[in-house]
């Protein structure tokens, strides 16, 4: 009993150094590790020194012939994370160092014995290979040392080279005190090693959720693109997210935002200075440095604070177009970021680049076509406006002066960029030139009535709203009906909506034909892309009787 | 020669006028702004030349010409400001058209050709365009009735009526042209019949009559039976 409480003590150092070594930043996350190279080398010394720890720790009996110990625990559980070779290796080793560094009548079957431990758990390894969640349990550690140290046992008994009354003796002194301390140990360096793990995993969750958070935010700043004053807002809303020291933003050869800690020399508009942000940048790929192991190293002034970062690139249709950068301070010493953080932020920015973009192109589209319609200046107007100016010219040039600056007049905001926005004033005023020529080509058959709410006059929407509209009412409606045309153009609001209304006496409008259609089409998309669904065309038609054509706009912004 | 303008935008028509009268090779026959008026103005006027605007309310000038009788029909100058589908058809019929504005000198090359070829020959190729509704005066307005509306047409001392379920309006169209270009079957001297509109028809001692959908009686003689029973797939 007292061996056993020995034991249990021994092996409570092993954990409070094992516990040590999960907290280090020495300790990597386990799964990924497990086939590479590097991470087997890694748990070969890890629990081979665990091993060799264990002869130290022991407690010698029966005349020093035996040592109670618990080298088992760390070849065991070599096997178990790490398959049978990499169990028998650390058995090997531990056994070999229990051979010869210390001598004993047990000695040689208990290097044996070890090595065969660490191949049972190799073996549960390959057992539960595909169930990781099952072969990392306590249970699982528990059972394979326990039946690792009964196997002890009986090679102690069978292989030792001594008087077999004395070798009834080791295995009564070292036998019982083995068998039940070492599984508990086992199970114990299990609990710490998962409980590291899920710790782990749980830091990953937060880096998530606060790259999530980030997310929510930059959505409408991000739909701008990736402009300076963009650039510097975001920066801002990371840094205030993830309360890292400083954060940066670049493109694929400038600093274009930052926010925080060295901002006195990380100014926007300078090139990248950083090694490791032209290495994110060529390698597509997110670089850490920790501080520790690897260190940032401002290369702009000596002085600047930082000395850890996460870079991460920024990239739409698997370009890189530029990197977002977290830094903390020296001596900070717990890091508000890591690399999943990084990785997580990369990738959201990223998806909301390419919506940007996409949204960008859209937009473009719609302007194309718009510039398509345009350019198409109706010719059956324009000549028979020429023909009523050159007819006019005979009787009244004064008159035919007029209408030939309309014309011009008409021409020239047909040019005007298409971008723009322009008011409900403007608007009426391009539609007022195209009705004087009409209303002069269609002279005494054709009256055109305005009623437009003075306060509506400064109401904003897309270039282009009114004139097709209007255009539409002449060249379907109006121009077909034998006896007097009528048309009225009406803004007036209705529950806090805008509506602007163009109607006609033809009642002619039938489904949009294509040429027709168009231009009515791109009216709605481009109300619709600027205030929302919720807005844009409406038609209603009475055959032979009117169309009306309301276009619905958002009331507030404009005075009321 | 006697000019007939049909235009419906009056600086158009004035301007045309004018350069007509400036050739010194016209007089004047009329100024019409619409299809309608122009049919009853070729009717009463008998004009040499029509000077044909394409695009009008209503009806076009290529319908226009579907409503005339060949013999009534004269020699015609189309005129539009730009209509890709119509100048095509003219240039592959090498029929005269000008575009406004239109120019003195190409006025003159007009003139020139009226004057070699003021005969009919040409006139069987003009374009035209199939009626769809019958111009009528209800009042002193002008209706358009749409064909599948129309039940029968009949004629009289006082003229040629459309008759539909509502009502039985005058028009300026001939029996002939509304048979020959509007698709109306012919059942009887004086009467057309729409056969969509047709319910039913009883036949007694070879003495048919035709009821409308709307109740109507239409009398059809034995010289066109066959034929009306032919298109009723009787």
């Amino acid at each position: 009993m007292k061996l056993a409480l020995q034991l249990t003590e021994a092996l409570s150092v092993f954990l409070v150094i094992f516990y040590l070594y999960c907290r280090s930043p020495a300790f990597r996350p386990l799964k990924p590790d497990w086939p590479r190279p590097r991470g087997k080398i890694r748990l070969y010394l890890v629990f081979s020194g665990i091993a060799i720890l264990g002869n130290y720790l022991g407690v010698p009996v029966v005349d020093g012939q035996a040592i109670v110990n618990a080298r088992a625990v760390g070849s065991t559980l070599a096997g178990l994370l790490g398959g049978p070779a990499l169990g028998m290796l650390v058995g090997a080793t531990a056994g070999l160092h229990r051979v010869t560094a210390l001598s004993g009548a047990a000695a040689f079957p208990g290097a044996v014995s070890t090595t065969l431990e660490g191949l049972l758990g190799g073996l549960v390894h390959l057992a539960l290979k595909r169930r990781p969640e099952q072969l990392m349990t306590p249970r699982v550690a528990f059972a394979t040392t326990f039946v690792g140290e009964l196997l002890h046992m009986f090679i102690v008994r069978y292989l030792t080279s001594a008087p077999p009354e004395q070798v009834i003796a080791i295995v009564k002194a070292i036998g019982p005190p083995m068998v039940i301390a070492n599984p508990i140990g086992a199970a114990l360096f299990m609990a710490v090693l998962l409980e590291r793990q899920r710790e782990q995993d749980r830091v990953a969750a937060t880096s998530s959720a606060r790259a999530l958070k980030v997310a929510d935010r930059t959505l409408r700043l991000l739909a701008r693109g990736l402009g300076r004053e963009a650039a510097g807002e975001l920066a801002a809303i990371i840094r205030e997210e993830t309360g890292v020291g400083a954060v940066g933003v670049t493109d694929t050869e400038r600093v274009v935002g930052w926010s925080g800690m060295g901002s006195d020399h990380h100014l926007p508009g300078n090139p990248i200075a950083s090694p490791y942000t032209r290495q994110s940048i060529a390698e597509n790929a997110v670089v850490f440095a920790d501080g520790v192991r690897q260190a940032y190293d401002c290369t702009v002034s000596p002085s600047c604070p930082l000395n850890s970062m996460v870079i991460a690139p920024l990239q739409v249709d698997g370009a890189v177009v530029g990197t977002v950068q977290l830094f903390e301070p020296r001596g900070r010493r717990f890091l508000n970021m890591n690399k999943s953080l990084g990785e997580g932020l990369g990738a959201v920015l990223s998806s909301q680049l390419l919506i940007a973009r996409y949204q960008e192109q859209k937009s473009l589209l719609v302007m194309s076509e718009l510039k398509l319609a345009q350019a198409q200046v109706n010719p059956h107007f324009l000549f028979n406006a020429l023909n009523t100016i050159i007819a006019i010219l005979r009787r009244d040039a004064d008159r035919a002066r007029d209408l030939l600056v309309h014309l011009s007049n008409f021409f020239r905001k047909n040019l005007k960029r298409s971008s723009d926005v322009s008011t409900l004033r403007e608007e009426l005023e391009h539609v007022g030139a195209y009705l004087e020529i009409e209303k002069a080509r269609f002279e005494g058959r054709i009256a055109v009535e305005t009623d437009v709410d003075p306060e509506l006059l400064s109401l904003e929407m897309p270039a282009f709203t009114l004139q097709p509209l209007v255009e539409n009412a002449f060249k379907h409606g109006l121009s077909e009906v034998l006896g007097e045309g009528r048309a009225t153009i009406r803004a007036y609001r209705k529950d806090g909506e805008a509506l602007v209304e163009v109607e006609d006496n033809a009642g002619a409008w039938t489904e949009p034909r294509e040429r027709a259609g168009l231009g009515m089409q791109i009216v709605d998309k481009r109300v619709k892309n600027r205030f929302g669904e919720a807005f844009g065309l409406s038609v209603t038609c009475v055959p032979h009787e009117l169309t009306r054509v309301t276009v619905r706009l958002p009331g507030k912004g404009v005075a009321a | 020669m006697r000019a007939l303008i049909v235009d419906d935008e009056l600086h158009a028509r004035e301007e045309l006028e004018s350069l007509l009268l400036e050739t010194g090779a016209f007089t004047i026959a009329g100024l019409c702004g619409n299809a309608v008026e122009a049919i009853q103005a070729i009717r009463k006027q008998r004009p040499d030349v029509v000077f044909l605007d394409i695009q009008m309310p209503a009806i076009s000038g290529f319908e226009l010409l579907s409503m005339l009788d060949d013999d009534e029909l004269p020699a015609v100058v189309f005129v539009t400001a730009h209509d890709a589908f119509a100048l095509r058809a003219f240039e592959e019929r090498a029929l005269d058209y000008l575009l406004k504005p239109v120019g003195r000198e190409r006025l003159a090359k007009t003139v020139e050709r009226l004057r070699r070829l003021p005969g009919v020959e040409a006139r069987q190729g003009y374009p035209r365009a199939e009626i769809r509704r019958i111009p009528c005066l209800a009042a002193r307005a002008i209706k358009l009735v749409d064909l599948p509306d129309v039940e029968f047409v009949r004629s009289s001392e006082a003229g040629v009526y459309v008759v539909t379920a509502k009502a039985e309006l005058f028009t300026e169209l001939t029996l002939k042209v509304l048979e020959e270009r509007a698709g109306l079957v012919r059942c009887h001297k004086q009467f057309l019949v729409n056969v969509d509109q047709v319910d039913q028809i009883s036949i007694d001692e070879g003495l048919a009559v035709i009821r409308t959908r709307s109740g109507k009686d239409v009398p059809v003689s034995r010289r066109h039976l066959p034929a009306v029973k032919a298109r009723l797939d009787l």
